[in-house]
């Protein structure tokens, strides 16, 4: 097995942080592999994995263009009517005439400024999917193990962002040099609606929701509707019935039309206290359901910012699990380099499906090499097979004699038989 | 996937991007413009103002700004700009998998234990600040065990950067026994380091007591080692020359900084790669095949979750193989307890039922399906790999 020598990165993975805890010596994180072409070729596949990579600065960028547009649409707007109330106004003098004019002139002038400034992070942005699609194409034969491994730290982040640990995705991003692979400003954005739903506040995810009402809309999402809900039961939990009243009436009444059964649903729990035994309406008093809106946001969330639904890591890890899984990896004296070994593996493979195989791969007790057509199999008087490779070194230490490692039979190198598996 | 492909439709995108934006500050411009311009019409009018004169020039205004209608300008553009933007998404979706996620099977995934296999994996890496610092955030209870084991193997690593030998002895001489029972040599390896640095730096006096002391014992054991070791101390001083100068190499360091990490990792019963980055490495091999899977069940959600084994091979690297598997080339069933693989006096394998349906469960003699040799069931004898 190949082994890749080489602390992780450019080695400053731990070397920036001051505490005497962290060391620079790293052990290898990625498995390096040896042949080149094969490799190569399943980069290219992998590389068809990275869609999110490149969409997500991207819609960050059109989101950009979209406010600086209605910036100057509003402003423009307002301009124009003040212009019209001016010139519509009956008994105007001329300084009067003169401070409005003046005062929106200086008002488009500073417009201007502003959409310069949006044109400055439309440029930022830019360079961003820039320095994204560079860092795909620079991948090669020789850097590969290195590519991985900052791969492998963007998997890492992208898992700690979703899962709101904010301070660890920054701290591993910044000790990697890797801010501009990762997402940390988008989530920036979703950090204050998720803080504040966890504080069972809906306001910043409300604004989030007018800020992105039109793509809301258009896919059809009811989320505005159930944090509406939500602030309506608060309402009655605080026994403010008048209130919540026309709170509906406001603001849960023009989504009845869509969504009648959960709007009378909620509306019965009127009829309820908060600690009603009722399990119908006691579920939707429970605090659990702050939870709930959490994950809706941030499924709304990542659908408009081109992310996938689940964290990148639990993605490529269950696909690893299952790749890896043999009724063989839970056995007791399952080696320590299957990570099926490790009970926490164990456990989150569990509901998953086994790997299969169509050709017979068989790997050396001894080496833990491949026993292949270059190192074929061979088989002791006592059916235990080892390969050539192992065999054939003991051999030379030993006379020519071989020892089973695992039942200490003693017998000739000659007395050894080849086996033929396909 | 053509990423030239892309990079010029970006840039095409882009460059669309700009001229628009450059378009919009323009119209802004031009309100501006009209508005200064009213403004200093109306500042030169002398005489203490007749309001008609004051009027018109504003009417004038109100209709001009009509007449260039900058807000169906503005919306024009915008709807351009939506346009020009949708076609690099498009392009997108086309050259990459759109939704890698159809291949997550909607189970029972605990974070929880996500969690804790992160942060045990920081805790390998040395990354001690990260670890602690996920497992605050995430509220996950400490894995003292685990940590502690990798910051006092992360002690002796730094030790050892500095050429420090003396972590290592005390965690070496306490494992003394362990590391005879996997046939490790680390004792002995560490000790020639120390020697070869005395023998490069000290006096003779120095290296011959040192090898009196620590070399000594290993001398019955390593006889051919101990002997170039001892030999050494006639060149000290002229190195140069020394025959065995293989030794004096900076290598050795490295090596024996890696056999301590693969010993330690072992005798605590951990892997020596991250198993965490084993698996996602063997995930980024398999999840394109895994993809194709489910696109091609779509239709059959239910199935694709509750399948007990994928129906097709995902090819693995051979450093993600970590178990024998036999697949009889008959059968194509997987070699097992009940039906274990079976080697041929024509040196084929199959796995025993497969010999059993072939021999009829008789006595009798049958033809290996690969060459033209008989054999009977009793001829054949198990193989254990």
């Amino acid at each position: 097995m190949e082994i890749d020598p080489l602390p992780n990165g450019t080695g400053s993975t731990a070397a920036t942080t001051t505490t005497e805890t962290t060391v620079t010596a790293t052990l290898p994180t990625a498995v390096s592999n040896t042949t080149p072409s094969s490799k190569l070729s399943q980069l290219t596949e992998s590389l068809k994995l990275e869609h999110q990579f490149l969409r997500v600065p991207f819609e960050h960028y059109k989101k950009t263009i979209r406010a600086n547009h209605r910036t100057a649409e509003k402003e423009v707007s307002s301009v124009i009517s003040s212009v019209a109330d001016v010139a519509d106004s009956n008994e105007i003098s001329k300084d009067d005439a003169v401070l409005s004019l003046t005062s929106l002139v200086s008002r488009l002038q500073g417009l201007k400024r502003k959409l310069e400034e949006g044109s400055r992070t439309e440029n930022l942005q830019v360079q961003n999917c820039r320095a994204r699609l560079d860092h795909l194409e620079s991948v090669d034969a020789e850097n590969l193990s290195e590519w991985n491994n900052v791969r492998f730290k963007r998997i890492l982040v992208d898992y700690m962002l979703r899962m709101s640990y904010y301070d660890t995705a920054r701290k591993l991003a910044e000790s990697s040099k890797i801010e501009e692979l990762v997402d940390l400003e988008v989530f920036q954005e979703a950090k204050k609606a998720v803080d504040a739903l966890k504080n069972q506040e809906v306001g910043p995810a409300l604004a989030w929701c007018a800020e992105n009402k039109s793509r809301l809309k258009k896919s059809k999402s009811k989320f505005e509707f159930q944090l509406r809900l939500q602030e309506f039961i608060e309402l009655v939990r605080a026994e403010n019935y008048m209130r919540a009243i026309l709170y509906a009436r406001r603001y849960l009444a023009p989504w009845g039309a869509t969504h009648l059964k959960e709007l009378q649903l909620v509306m019965t729990t009127l009829a309820f206290r908060s600690n009603t035994e009722c399990t119908k309406y006691k579920v939707l008093f429970e605090p659990k359901q702050w939870d709930f809106l959490v994950d809706q946001f941030k499924q709304e969330f990542y659908k408009l910012h081109g992310m996938t639904l689940e964290p990148l890591l639990n993605i490529y890890l269950q696909a690893g699990l299952s790749a890896l899984k043999t009724p063989y990896c839970f056995e007791d004296d399952c080696t320590k380099e299957d990570p099926l070994s490790q009970e926490n593996f164990r456990k989150l493979a569990m509901p998953l499906p086994y790997s299969k195989q169509h050709h017979s791969k068989l790997v050396c007790y001894i080496t833990k090499e491949l026993m292949d057509t270059e190192n074929p199999p061979q088989v002791l008087p006592n059916g235990y097979v080892y390969s050539t490779k192992a065999l054939k070194e003991m051999a030379e230490k030993n006379n020519g004699k071989i020892t089973c490692p695992r039942t200490g039979l003693v017998c000739n190198y000659s007395d050894l038989v080849k086996a033929y598996i396909s | 996937m053509e990423l030239d492909t892309l990079k010029d439709a970006f840039d095409r995108v882009v460059k669309r991007q700009k001229l628009s934006s450059f378009r919009s500050q323009e119209i802004v411009d031009q309100v501006g413009h009209e508005i200064e311009q009213a403004l200093a019409k109306i500042k030169a009018i002398n005489d203490p103002l007749s309001p008609v004169h004051l009027k018109s020039i504003l009417s004038e205004l109100k209709l001009k700004l009509n007449t260039v209608g900058p807000l169906n300008l503005l919306e024009g553009l915008q709807k351009e700009r939506n346009i020009n933007l949708s076609k690099y998404p498009k392009l997108l979706e086309k050259s990459f998998s759109p939704d890698i996620s159809k291949a997550y099977r909607d189970v029972d995934f605990d974070f929880h234990l996500v969690n804790q296999i992160v942060a045990n994996h920081f805790y390998q890496q040395g990354l001690f600040d990260l670890g602690d610092c996920l497992i605050d955030e995430a509220g996950e209870p400490e894995a003292i065990a685990i940590r502690s084991h990798f910051l006092e193997m992360y002690q002796v690593l730094e030790a050892l950067k500095v050429k420090n030998l003396g972590p290592a002895l005390n965690w070496i001489t306490l494992n003394r026994e362990k590391l005879n029972q996997n046939g490790s040599m680390l004792e002995l390896k560490l000790h020639r380091l120390q020697f070869v640095e005395i023998v490069k730096k000290g006096t003779k006096a120095d290296a011959l007591s040192y090898a009196r002391t620590h070399l000594a014992p290993f001398a019955s054991l390593h006889m051919n080692e101990f002997q170039k070791l001892v030999v050494c101390i006639i060149w000290v001083g002229k190195l140069d020359s020394c025959p065995h100068a293989e030794l004096m190499a900076p290598t050795h360091w490295e090596e024996f900084t890696q056999e301590i990490i693969k010993q330690f990792c072992s005798l605590v019963g951990q892997s020596y790669w991250s198993p965490l980055s084993v698996a996602i490495a063997a995930g980024i091999e398999g999840l394109p095949t895994l993809l194709k899977l489910a696109n091609v069940m779509a239709a059959k959600r239910q199935e694709w979750q509750e399948m007990k084994q994928l129906p097709v091979p995902v090819e693995l690297g051979k450093e993600l193989q970590f178990h024998s598997i036999f697949v009889c080339p008959v059968s194509r069933d997987q070699g097992s307890e009940e039906n274990p693989p079976m080697l041929m006096p024509c040196q084929h394998v199959l796995c025993n039922q497969s010999i059993m349906k072939l021999s009829k469960n008789t006595s009798r003699t049958f033809k290996c399906p690969y060459c033209p040799t008989e054999a009977s069931a009793a001829q054949c004898r198990q193989l254990h790999f």
